[in-house]
């Protein structure tokens, strides 16, 4: 059984591709397209592997989703948090929360590597 | 009272000395005729007394009373309407006279007497002239002579040698008293002519200044931008109409008031009042931010005053420059957000571009041949130029509107190196450059400063160097100046060089260097004037040094500040 990944991102070419990369390295992939569906599927659903966030997101932002739900709720105390956002001040600014930080232009490659580094070893 | 006898006594003369003598004249007059009066009182209670009122002496007595009473005020009248002189010069006479008939020749020749005559004379220099005591001197002298002789008798030299001696010392003392009132007068009137001078030049400087403060606040009063004049306490010591309008605050709430005041006003937003405070605390050079007033946004410039008159240029205050900037504002803050959509919508679609050349690249949907990892770079390659490009129109479009700010926090110098490494390693060794960095020992660990603008000034510097360099290396060095408590930034390439004429526009935007650069170099000749305007942001300085052919040094020193 694969490790499971969710991808909040509302650009879907973006999660399309980023799906990708994680599947190519051996997660099974989820895909939240917006803020409130994430807020869902976090409160409802088993808790993610890892999952990757994308700060600037319609409805609820990627900031209320982190700070409201992933930094309160203790199911969410393993899952390995990835946040992904063009600004790098804000990248900045919420560094400490989370495990890692990636600045926008994600590229295929380095997501697929940092991905793969996380996998637990099988 | 003072003024009665004053009305009396005083003759309204303009010669000081002939009022003050007819004053004295006056004084001895109205003496004289009180002394009369009491006189004439004690024979008439004395000759009823002894009953004696009707003797034909006694008459006598009475009638040249009553006539030396008359005499004398009519003295007074001749002194108070006509001349002092003659009037003293009568009274004296007269009072000669009088006292040949007070006793007996015997008596006022050598006699009981002779002292009689002393007193003309010593008055007459005080009322009369100061000469004049010598002419009662001669004239006593002549009266006791004629008086001996006409009872053969001897004259009486001794007396008659006193008399002279009085006259003497009458003359001296009275002139000495003389020159010195009019010595004293002459310093009266001097110094009355100097408070004259001193008032007239002080009202005309009045005036003058009247009209220039006149002018001044004419000009003033016609500025359509709100000014507001402090002193070196930032007390309010000057306001014009227009500051009334824009703050819309009556002037009193604003001048004779400390600054601090008028920046505890609710009106101003938290933001504002930490930049005003800001100003007043630091006492920076010439300065201008913008602050939100109510719901206006108003631009502030304030400049410092000094006198260079003074030694060390004194700080007088401070002089700020209020403008309505509500509406440009609006304009740039719509501007702003456009270019700030516009951005992030051409960003995102290259966001994509750029992960699915990637794949394309990684073969993730099956074998790929060389060509096609080849075109599949190429287009990686591009799609990151036209990245680059569209966040260097964003910053210089938030440049432009005075957005871009600078964040300060902790910066670790090291770090910043590594991430200029992994970010631009590559690029230099697909052109064979080398790409080297070095930091002085003494650089603090950690040191206060905007970490990504700082990675972005290196990043804009080193890619700029690469692009300009064909053969040899990029060397990266980080300094540390402790004496000016400065560090700084050094990036050396061995590439084809600035020429000398080129130099001075270098980081003027939209720039590049012989124009036909820009189409085999790619790029808007932004990445200079973006780095140029982020080191004004953080206090620091630029320069560059180059030689055509040789290569080109950028040096950037930055303030020191450390945890």
């Amino acid at each position: 059984m694969s490790e499971l990944a969710l991808i909040i991102e509302d650009d879907l070419d973006l999660a399309d591709i980023f799906a990708e990369a994680l599947r190519s390295v051996g997660f099974t992939v989820e895909h939240a397209t917006d803020g409130k569906k994430a807020q869902e599927r976090l409160l409802n659903g088993e808790a993610p592997y890892l999952i990757l966030l994308d700060m600037h997101l319609p409805h609820i932002s990627g900031g209320q989703l982190l700070t409201d739900i992933l930094k309160k709720d203790s199911r969410f105390d393993k899952t390995i948090i990835i946040i992904t956002t063009a600004d790098a001040r804000m990248g900045e600014a919420y560094g400490d929360l989370v495990d890692f930080v990636m600045i926008k232009p994600i590229s295929f490659v380095q997501l697929r590597d940092l991905t793969a580094r996380l996998k637990p070893p099988q | 009272m003072n003024r009665f006898w004053d009305t009396i006594l005083n003759v309204p003369v303009p010669d000081p000395d002939d009022a003050r003598r007819r004053r004295v004249l006056n004084i001895i007059l109205l003496g004289t005729v009180g002394a009369i009066l009491i006189g004439l009182a004690g024979i008439i209670i004395g000759s009823l007394t002894s009953g004696q009122l009707n003797v034909p002496e006694t008459r006598l007595l009475l009638a040249g009373t009553i006539t030396a009473a008359f005499g004398t005020l009519g003295i007074y009248w001749v002194n108070r309407r006509f001349s002092g002189r003659w009037a003293a010069l009568l009274y004296l006479l007269l009072l000669t006279i009088t006292f040949l008939f007070t006793d007996s020749p015997e008596q006022l020749s050598n006699g009981r007497s002779l002292f009689l005559f002393t007193i003309p004379i010593a008055i007459s220099s005080l009322i009369l002239l100061p000469e004049a005591s010598f002419l009662f001197a001669l004239l006593g002298s002549g009266i006791i002579s004629g008086l001996a002789l006409s009872i053969q008798q001897p004259v009486n030299i001794f007396a008659v040698i006193g008399f002279f001696i009085l006259a003497l010392a009458s003359w001296l003392s009275a002139r000495s008293l003389e020159s010195a009132l009019q010595e004293l007068r002459v310093i009266n009137a001097n110094l009355d002519q100097v408070v004259h001078q001193r008032t007239k030049a002080l009202a005309e400087s009045l005036a003058r200044e009247r009209i220039e403060a006149g002018r001044n606040q004419a000009i003033l009063n016609s500025i359509a931008d709100g000014v507001i004049v402090f002193d070196r306490h930032w007390n309010a010591i000057l306001a014009n109409p227009a500051i009334r309008s824009l703050l819309d605050l009556p002037i009193e709430v604003i001048v004779n008031r400390n600054f601090r005041e008028l920046i505890e006003h609710p009106k101003l937003s938290a933001h504002s009042r930490g930049l005003l405070y800001a100003m007043i605390e630091h006492d920076t050079q010439p300065l201008s931010f913008r602050i939100e007033w109510g719901g206006k946004t108003l631009s502030v410039s304030a400049a410092q005053v000094y006198d260079f008159r003074e030694e060390g240029n004194v700080n007088l205050g401070t002089v700020t420059v209020f403008r309505d900037f509500t509406r440009e504002a609006e304009v740039e803050r719509l501007k702003s957000s456009f270019v700030a959509i516009v951005s992030h919508e051409l960003r995102t679609p290259l966001n994509a571009i750029l992960g699915y050349a990637e794949m394309f690249r990684e073969a993730v949907y099956g074998p790929m041949n060389e060509k096609q990892v080849n075109m599949a770079n190429r287009i990686i390659t591009n799609t990151r130029r036209l990245l680059g490009l569209i966040n260097d129109l964003l910053d210089q479009a938030q440049m432009e509107a005075g957005k871009l700010t600078i964040h300060m926090g902790p910066v670790r110098p090291s770090e910043l190196l590594e991430h200029i490494h992994s970010l631009l390693d590559k690029t230099a060794a697909d052109k064979n450059l080398r790409l080297t960095s070095e930091m002085d020992d003494s650089l603090p660990d950690i040191i206060i400063g905007d970490g990504p603008r700082l990675e972005q000034i290196l990043v804009n510097l080193v890619t700029n160097a690469i692009k300009f360099t064909d053969q040899g290396e990029i060397r990266i060095r980080l300094f540390h100046l402790p004496e000016f408590r400065k560090w700084g930034i050094e990036v050396t390439d061995t590439g084809r060089g600035i020429p000398h004429s080129e130099l001075p526009h270098i980081f003027e935007t939209f720039r590049q260097v012989e124009g036909g650069a820009t189409r085999t170099q790619g790029g808007f000749g932004l990445g200079l004037a973006i780095v140029k305007q982020l080191v004004n942001l953080m206090n620091g300085e630029i320069k560059v040094a180059s030689e055509p052919g040789q290569g080109s040094v950028f040096t950037i020193t930055l303030p020191l500040v450390t945890p």
